[in-house]
């Protein structure tokens, strides 16, 4: 019992670190579809009507700005925890 | 897990950690100076050398049909001028010339990276002082638009939680996204060091420096530019006069009635 009380000490002050940064990681998979299904709507938004691809593009870099923010705080998060010691 | 990188590759990873936050080049105490401060101060030396440079050369012959450079400087001003008008009307003097120093201490900040320094945004205390900045023109234009009536924009909790977390999403979008590009650009070297000899290390960061480098400058400071002009134009938004409704008394409604009869 003593045993496995250390063993999972030491894997959660060694390796605990790295896996955690492989589970912040995942929030690129949220940024992932959220950017997906805007990039997909404005498309869709021009072909619809192309006069106003310059508005379009406007709110689609807005847009893809708020939907990176995620991705880039799980990648911050991810860094600090794989070489904060 | 070094020892499984050095076994497949013969890449060593253990530099990189050094490399992601700043190092102190002055530290007496409370004053510290690290390497991206120092980048900084080239930054802005580089871009009043510029400024005064154009201003010599190019504004002193301004033409009437513009070339090339003329030209260039008319779009770029005109760009931001005319969304600031866009957004902030009546503030549009104060927001252009605003955002385009922003952006281009952002963009420049950035772009100093190619020349083998720190970047001078991938510091938390460069993109906090911006985000401040545009934290301090948010409310002040409130005020000073709305006058009384922004005052009830406070009373709720969940406004004051929104206004709170503008300053510290934009400082940490500003800060992350030019500190992943800087950190993944250094894993590229690292990488290509390790196998310099398929011939790679002439052609990759060739064509991945534009993309992490130049990419995340130019849509970072125009992101900067125009979250900070959307923030300020929701704030000095006027509230959209409430329509009079005639008054109608009984006599009023009875004569028209009568009117239409």
């Amino acid at each position: 019992m003593e045993l496995l009380i250390t063993m999972v000490a030491n894997l959660l002050a060694t390796d605990g670190a790295l896996l955690g940064a492989g589970i912040a990681a995942l929030t690129g998979l949220g940024a992932g579809i959220g950017m997906g299904i805007a990039t997909g709507k404005a498309v869709e938004a021009t072909a619809r009507q192309p006069e106003a691809v310059g508005k379009i593009r406007t709110m689609l870099l807005l847009g893809l700005a708020f939907a990176e923010t995620t991705a880039i705080y799980g990648l911050l998060v991810s860094i600090l925890l794989i070489f904060v010691s | 897990m070094s020892n499984l990188s050095n076994g497949l590759l013969a890449v060593d990873f253990s530099g990189l950690a050094d490399k992601i936050f700043p190092h102190h080049v002055i530290e007496k105490g409370w004053f510290v100076i690290n390497d991206s401060v120092l980048s900084g101060f080239i930054v802005v030396a580089v871009i009043l050398i510029i400024a005064l440079i154009l201003r010599l050369t190019i504004i002193r012959h301004w033409k009437t049909t513009p070339t090339g450079g003329q030209m260039f400087l008319e779009w770029l001003v005109c760009f931001f001028d005319k969304s600031a008008d866009e957004m902030t009307e009546e503030y549009s003097g104060l927001m252009g010339p605003y955002t385009l120093g922003a952006a281009t201490y952002i963009c420049c900040g950035v772009l100093i990276e190619m020349f083998g320094l720190r970047p001078a945004i991938a510091d938390l205390g460069a993109c906090v002082a911006l985000a401040l900045c545009t934290f301090i023109f948010i409310h002040t234009l409130g005020f000073a638009k709305k006058k009384v009536r922004r005052l009830p924009h406070y009373l709720n909790p969940i406004n004051i939680v929104t206004d709170l977390a503008v300053p510290v999403s934009m400082t940490f979008r500003l800060f992350g996204s030019i500190l992943s590009g800087m950190v993944i650009m250094d894993m590229i070297y690292i990488l290509v060091e390790g196998i310099w000899y398929i011939g790679l290390p002439l052609i990759l960061p060739a064509v991945l420096t534009p993309l992490f480098t130049l990419f995340h400058a130019f849509i970072q400071s125009y992101v900067f530019a125009s979250l900070t002009l959307t923030f300020v134009q929701e704030a000095i938004e006027m509230p959209p006069p409430k329509p009079k409704r005639p008054k109608r008394s009984k006599k009023g409604q009875l004569a028209a009635e009568q009117k239409t009869v």
